[in-house]
């Protein structure tokens, strides 16, 4: 077999082990809703390019409609790296299966960065690009101009995957370095959003037009980053292949905390030890805690010192926000980390219901968060108390039991620790997350346009408390639809565990 | 408790996987399944424990409980899981708790006192080795036979009247192998417990089960008397070891 057929080869079993993924392989719905959902995000980059394009036809004053484009590159760089997380395994990563086998770690390594380079995947922004480009470039300034454009940001977007590639790396070397692209990416965002004047608008604008007009410079410049991120990549990974190969955990943990003080609550007790030790030693469940912080911290932070957010929409949005994120973070996927050890849970008795409401609990006591992080707005009157008490308690007596709906229908595993993200959120916990987040705000505001200011809220509380104190009622309910679908879930936890 | 099992079957699309009449083993017995690869032995348990759904059939558990008489359908009522302990694989593992917490974790639930817990532990200080009691490792980072041994004690910690294990003696050491053989059979004649246990090793199935019932795409297809090691014989032949 020559190297170009080992490299078809490679590429073949990389492909088969996308299509068939445990999470599409077991439900056909699913994959025909990702497809779904594919086209749809498609369509919207679509029309989106074309509405930007229709909308930036005029030049302002004296400055194309693509220029003001283009100044938002970074902006589309910085998306573009970070959904990255969800899909995009490393090289390192896929290696493994290769380990053993006759092929050359260093023929291995090329072939996956040469793919991550060549993936259609770096192709997606086009479908914003494109339409955009034909309208604002192609038609007033010519096809050629516009193939330069085009040409340009795919380089820039490959770029942007082998700057992914390496931070991917060094974040399973360790989990803190996911703050090395936040810290750079938050240094350019406050760099382009602080001062009057947008310093790094010029130089996009004038990258990107240099593209457009050919000049051999840009393409340089851009070509000789992506080979040192090439090479800085194929180092990094090569000396990871072995540590991914031979991957084994710390094998102790520093502290065994017991949490004794939890013995009084019997069997229940038992249950929220077992859910503060699930967030503590799993990565995974970890990391969402610590992005959700760091999320409610940062729009806190944003509106407390800039004007930004001081419209009455956000303003109940960054409320809300604080008060749910926490708990959707792991209650959209609830059950999902269970589905690893589900025959253990299933073989005693009530178990899931206990589980649930050891959760319920647990989440309840997050609730003390966010008016911590709230309060400076509260002081300085940008918030007022009323809304927060409102949101606390519609959280804890609507919108969890909302959440807690999916523990019936939630069906696949998700790994523990995988590293950073490898949640598979499907189209319904999607859905929910939509609802969880914009239709509580539309209440709130037709509850406070028809009672008035603190009634609309007190509305709101008084909804909650009805949640609260039925707790166990619709616990049960939920424990009783499981149960009834325990066989169906069981299933699908099985065949998507260590996917 | 016995353990009746009633024209289950169970198929995953074309193959059928468990398809038997009847089988009955008896409160106090202990049976060893055995069969080559895709038997079913694995599907049976999965069947017993309520794990997955039975396409037709029952499985009823049938005894005294304390002083009450049951008759209970697994799959209509969670009763049984007071009295049934099982481990087929590292999925009944919680595998981010250590041995201990894992233990004092199903001790709890089982209302297990902490002394009667290291009284139990006591027991398997020898199995145990040195490698899991006392240790800050979480289950996730243990061997493969010592997550085995975390799983079957796990099982017996429950003190059950009906215990199910599938492949017991996988990933253990000569001795440790050695150690759960004879840890079975007391538990079996100290307790009365009705003991289920699948393996691919004959000479141990052999040793330790009165029983044993040889399966094959599904079926039972021997139902072996073993009381006088009689069924050494009927196995090697069917398995073609002498060959």
């Amino acid at each position: 077999m020559n190297k170009y057929q080992l490299y078809k080869l490679i590429c073949k079993n990389a492909d088969l082990k996308e299509k068939r993924h445990p999470m599409f392989d077991k439900n056909r719905f699913m994959k025909f809703l990702m497809i779904f959902m594919w086209l749809y995000y498609a369509a919207i980059l679509i029309f989106m390019g074309v509405v930007m394009a229709l909308g930036m036809k005029n030049s302002y004053n004296g400055v194309a409609g693509y220029h003001v484009f283009d100044g938002g590159l970074i902006y589309l760089l910085i998306c573009d790296f970070w959904f990255r997380f969800i899909l995009q395994e490393t090289p390192a990563q896929q290696a493994q299966p290769y380990a053993l086998l006759p092929v050359r770690r260093s023929f291995l390594m090329n072939v996956y960065l040469t793919r991550s380079g060549l993936a259609w995947g770096n192709l997606y922004w086009f479908f914003l690009l494109v339409p955009f480009g034909l309208i604002a470039i192609a038609i007033p300034v010519g096809w050629i101009a516009f193939f330069g454009w085009l040409l340009g940001w795919w380089l820039l977007l490959v770029m942007n995957g082998y700057a992914y590639l390496f931070c991917r790396a060094l974040c399973l070397k360790h989990l803190l370095w996911v703050l090395l692209p936040a810290a750079i990416h938050g240094g350019i965002l406050a760099l382009m959003l602080l001062p009057d004047k947008n310093p790094l608008d010029m130089p996009c604008t004038i990258l990107m037009n240099d593209f457009l007009h050919w000049k051999l410079l840009p393409f340089l410049f851009v070509g000789t980053i992506i080979a040192v991120l090439y090479w800085a990549n194929y180092k990094l990974q090569m000396g990871m292949v072995h540590d991914e190969v031979g991957k084994k955990e710390e094998k102790e943990i520093k502290h065994a905390t017991q949490f004794n003080f939890l013995n009084r609550y019997g069997r229940l007790g038992e249950y929220l030890k077992l859910e503060v030790k699930q967030r503590m030693r799993n990565k995974t469940v970890k990391m969402s805690f610590f992005v959700g912080l760091g999320f409610m911290i940062f729009l806190s932070a944003i509106s407390y010192f800039t004007p930004a957010y001081d419209g009455s929409f956000m303003r109940s949005f960054i409320c809300l926000y604080n008060y749910i994120v926490l708990g959707m973070m792991t209650l959209i996927t609830i059950m999902c980390y269970e589905g690893n050890y589900i025959d253990g849970l299933m073989s005693r008795r009530e178990s899931i219901l206990q589980l649930l409401t050891a959760k319920y609990y647990f989440n309840v006591l997050l609730l003390i968060i966010p008016p911590i992080i709230l309060l400076p707005l509260m002081i300085i009157g940008k918030m007022s108390v009323w809304m927060n008490i409102g949101y606390f308690f519609f959280t804890a007596g609507v919108l969890y039991p909302l959440l807690f709906q999916l523990a019936v229908y939630n069906d696949n595993t998700l790994p523990m620790n995988a590293k950073l993200t490898s949640r598979q959120g499907n189209t319904t916990q999607q859905i929910v997350s939509l609802v969880i987040l914009f239709l509580p705000i539309g209440f709130e505001k037709a509850a406070t346009a028809l009672l008035g200011d603190p009634w609309g809220y007190i509305l709101l509380a008084i909804m909650g408390i009805i949640g609260i104190v039925s707790h166990r009622y619709w616990l049960r309910n939920v424990y009783t639809r499981f149960m009834a679908r325990r066989y169906k879930n069981m299933e699908g936890f099985r065949a998507s565990r260590n996917s | 408790m016995d353990i009746i099992v009633k024209d289950l079957r169970k198929t995953f699309g074309e193959k059928v996987a468990v398809d038997i009449n009847e089988l009955t083993i008896h409160s106090g017995e202990m049976l060893g399944l055995v069969g080559n690869n895709g038997a079913g032995k694995s599907t049976l348990f999965r069947l017993i424990l309520d794990l997955i759904k039975a396409d037709t059939g029952t499985v009823h558990m049938v005894g005294k409980d304390g002083e009450n008489s049951v008759d209970i359908n697994v799959a209509e009522t969670e009763e049984w899981k007071d009295w049934t302990g099982a481990f087929v694989d590292e999925g009944f593992l919680i595998d981010y708790l250590t041995p201990d917490e894992y233990f004092q974790f199903i001790a709890r639930l089982t209302d297990t006192s902490n002394e009667q817990l290291q009284e139990f532990l006591s027991k398997f200080e020898h199995f145990m080795a040195d490698e899991l009691a006392g240790q800050k490792k979480l289950i996730r980072t243990l061997s493969a036979g010592n997550k085995q041994k975390v799983g079957i004690m796990a099982a017996m910690l429950l003190k059950p009247q009906v215990l199910i294990l599938d492949e017991p003696f996988n990933f253990l050491d000569p001795s440790s192998q050695n150690a759960i053989k004879h840890l079975l059979k007391k538990y079996n004649e100290e307790t009365g417990a009705t003991i289920l246990v699948s393996s691919h090793n004959l000479q141990h199935t052999v040793d330790i089960c009165p029983r044993i019932v040889l399966l094959e795409h599904g079926k039972v297809i021997h139902d072996i008397d073993n009381k006088e090691k009689q069924a050494q014989t009927i196995l090697e032949n069917y398995f073609e070891i002498n060959d």
